[in-house]
């Protein structure tokens, strides 16, 4: 699967029909998109192989790794200081060393990049919450006059989420809300009594609308496309080796090998794009590998880059030319800048009484989800636009121990049996497009491969901080109307970045002179360049964003293959 | 059969619906080789019998076994040696002499020369003072909002790494909980006595 690269038959030396730039979540769709329209495609990946058998570790109990799930904290403080907020010690290999891929902030504006450098990028990872957009989210900008117009609209993209979904499979109850489209749903996840519990403490409450349902994921609950259903093991983010959850390892990528047409070179770490000032495109992709660090060229027709979000930007800033000064493709000057991600941690947790004759079965990798309720059906005097909760109900274990007292006999077989029911709402909130949340090259920074590294400037503004406010009001009121107790507010508080829904520094847009890209996701500068990761949005919403990211990308690749087909690009 | 094919036999989809418990007890021979036990590294032999003894007092042999036969000991004596750091780890060997310091006065020996009476006679007195020092912390935490790596209290340390060292060992997690990497089933809610 994807261990070696080969396989695709180059044309002339270095040459194909096709580049892909990142083999993550969007780059693994290009891959696929493009070797099935039969392109010869070449995908440069910065990172190494993911080899399943040999990566994959969700089946390594606590006792097989040395902490215990507590992490390599003093190694990870020197190494890895930043990627130590996120993952497991199971998978902390799938995150970057910090060291080899700095990037600098003001002291006053700390931002979190949160990634991976592999095969896969971080669709081997993530969360797998799924859920699409709607034209709530696609017209906002334009009735609030704020950024630019999204260039697209609902209709536009429903066929694309359908083709999607279809392949990678996604797992939901369909609750026809039209400001959270339904997916194709595979069958939901069950929920558990304290969820059921609270979903109906909920329904029919609050002139809101506020609503629960479970979680809609990219986990496969009946076999789907030759992959088996989920086991319930639970920590996806280790890896699967049965395939079940939905990642460029386990899906896309077996699919363009399968085309004969897919070449994947791993190691490949892109420096910058190369632009013809005669045709005014791109000819080719300077490369430097990632562990000989020899410099190469490699060249095709079209490239789709899907770095990521900040990585895309900084490859396009860093691809300066006469016609450029200012980075590739940025004649409008907006590359790089309105860089948003969802705030989140605001919310409550309680004890939800009762049930204590129950439990739940197996380890469902999946929570609820409460779909935003804020400014659909009145305006909010604080805010404009919302957020949705995850969240939900579960047990309390063994740990519950460690701050009781007590010891000896009674209270290990106390601990033996689970405690009370525990419930939380964590709120996502959108994010609004602001240019000066913006990415620049800082020139005193290079990473391992001497590449220039990146200056983030970001920062919550004042919407953002009234929507993280209010999500813990909301949160206490749903778990008080579901009788709960102990009820906390939380206090913690992302940071931007954390949320690792980074998006929007190459947006799109229908005037070449506020957008990097058109409505196709292809650069309005530059006719054969191509970026469909989270660079393109042009607004947050507030639901994870990756099925957008892949939609996007399968639209853009029709579009350009149609393109060349009839000899337009 | 080798951890390759065991591996390919769980990823085809026919197998998975029924994992055999033959397949489920090569998952753990493939581990087992994972977690050999280190030799100690901050403990003398004296401060390892200590904590053994008072890991066996919070969490002892029923009709299960208890911290001791899951060697919660070398799991303390890596977190002192790897995972706190320096001042973390000589609160706790200080608290832990404390631990011989009260039993000499109360008793007139080291706690691990005491009777099993005394022995929990000066536990539950560190009991209650931990329980004190746990409310102090959290309250300090919450102003601050940093929290500390670990309890400021040596009872506090002690017993929480017990109960980790102890609920993700194999014993704890297996025999203990009859927790299984692989669940037998998966259901939303459950009736408790529908499940043993
Ligand atoms: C813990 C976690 C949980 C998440 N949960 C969710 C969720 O529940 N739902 C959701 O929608 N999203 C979630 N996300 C976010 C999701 O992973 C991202 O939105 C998605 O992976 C982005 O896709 P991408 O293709 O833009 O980037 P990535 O998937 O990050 O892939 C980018 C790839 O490009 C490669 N690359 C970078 N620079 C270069 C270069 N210069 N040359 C060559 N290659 C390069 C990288 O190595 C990487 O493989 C989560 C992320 C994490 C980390």
């Amino acid at each position: 699967m994807c261990r070696h690269y080969g396989g695709g038959v180059a044309m002339a030396a270095n040459t194909y029909d096709a580049i892909v730039i990142g083999s993550g979540m969007s780059g693994g769709w290009a891959a696929k998109e493009l070797t099935e329209k039969g392109m010869q495609t070449l995908v440069l990946e910065a990172g190494r192989s993911i080899v399943p058998e040999v990566d994959y570790v969700e089946h390594v109990p606590p006792w097989g790794v040395k902490f215990r799930g507590l992490r390599d904290r003093k190694a990870e403080s020197i190494n890895r200081p930043i990627q130590s907020q996120i993952g497991d010690e199971w998978n902390a290999k799938f995150f970057v060393d910090d060291k080899e891929n700095p990037y600098t902030t003001d002291s006053d504006k700390p931002y979190l990049f949160l990634r991976g450098r592999h095969v896969g990028g971080r669709s081997v990872m993530w969360g797998r919450q799924t859920y699409r957009l709607s034209d709530l989210d696609f017209e906002a900008n334009l009735k609030e006059g704020l950024g630019v117009d999204w260039p697209i609209r609902y209709k536009d993209i429903e066929p694309w989420y359908n083709y999607v979904e279809d392949f990678i499979g996604v797992s939901g109850q369909a609750e026809g809300l039209p400001h959270l489209p339904d997916s194709k749903f595979l069958p939901p996840m069950e929920m558990n009594c304290a969820e059921l519990a609270v979903k109906e403490a909920i329904a029919g409450k609050f002139p809101d609308g506020r609503m629960m349902t479970i979680g809609r994921v990219a986990i496969l609950t009946e076999s789907h496309r030759g992959r088996a259903a989920c086991h319930y093991c639970g920590p996806c983010q280790r890896g699967c080796i049965t395939r079940s959850y939905f990642s460029s390892v386990n899906s896309t990528l077996p699919a363009a090998q399968e085309t004969g047409k897919l070449t994947l070179r791993p190691f490949s770490v892109v420096h910058s794009l190369i632009f013809d000032s005669k045709t005014r495109k791109i000819t080719g992709v300077r490369v430097i590998d990632g562990q000989t660090r020899e410099a190469m060229e490699f060249h095709a027709r079209i490239v789709f880059l899907c770095a990521s979000t900040l990585e895309s930007a900084r490859i396009l800033l860093n691809s300066t030319t006469p016609e450029f000064p200012n980075g590739l493709a940025n004649s409008s000057g907006e590359l790089g800048h309105n860089l948003m991600d969802h705030i989140f941690k605001g919310g409550a947790t309680g004890t939800i009484p009762g049930h204590e004759d129950h439990i739940q079965m197996g380890n469902r990798p999946n929570g609820i989800y409460v779909p935003r309720f804020r400014n659909i059906k009145q305006k909010h005097p604080a805010f404009l636009r919302g957020y949705g909760f995850q969240g939900g109900g579960h047990r309390e274990g063994w740990e519950r121990g460690s701050d009781m007292p007590g010891f000896g006999v009674d209270f290990k077989n106390m601990l033996k049996n689970p405690g009370p029911w525990r419930f939380n709402f964590t709120g996502f909130g959108e994010c609004l497009p602001n240019h000066d949340n913006h990415l620049e090259i800082d020139k005193n920074k290079v990473d391992a491969w001497g590449i220039p590294a990146l200056k983030i400037n970001c920062q919550w503004r004042p919407n953002e901080l009234a929507i993280y406010k209010d999500m813990s009001v909301t949160a206490a009121e749903m778990l008080e109307a579901a009788g709960a107790k102990d009820i906390v507010a939380s206090t913690a508080q992302s940071l931007p970045g954390e949320g690792i829904h980074e998006m929007g520094s190459a947006r799109m847009g229908r005037d070449p002179k506020t957008s990097v890209l058109n409505e196709h996701n292809q650069a309005h500068d530059v006719k054969n360049l191509f970026v469909t990761d989270g660079s393109c949005m042009v607004s947050s919403a507030c639901v994870n964003p990756s099925l957008t990211y892949m939609a996007l990308t399968a639209r853009a690749c029709d579009y350009a293959v149609g393109k060349m087909k009839r000899g337009e690009l | 059969m080798e951890r390759r094919e065991v591996l390919k036999l769980l990823a085809s989809a026919a197998v998975l619906p029924a994992l055999t418990p033959d397949a489920f007890s090569m998952f753990r021979s493939i581990h087992a080789g994972l977690a050999e036990a280190p030799g100690l590294k901050a403990l003398n032999s004296h401060q390892d019998a200590t904590v053994t003894i008072i890991a066996e007092l919070i969490l002892p042999q029923t009709d299960t076994p208890g911290a001791k036969a899951a060697k919660v000991n070398e799991f303390i004596d890596l977190i002192l040696a790897e995972w706190y750091d320096d001042a973390t780890t000589a609160r706790f060997l200080a608290g832990l002499a404390d631990v011989d310091q009260r039993s000499e006065k109360l008793f007139g020996k080291q706690f691990v020369d005491c009777t099993n009476a005394q022995q929990l006679q000066l536990m539950k007195v560190l009991d209650d003072e931990a329980a004190v020092a746990r409310k102090q912390q959290a309250t300090a935490e919450a102003i601050s909002r940093k929290p500390a790596i670990a309890p400021l209290n040596f009872f506090g340390m002690m017993k929480k790494l017990t109960l980790l060292g102890y609920y993700t060992s194999q014993v704890g997690f297996e025999v203990e909980l009859h927790k299984s990497i692989i669940p037998s089933s998966h259901a939303g809610c459950v009736a408790i006595t529908g499940v043993a």
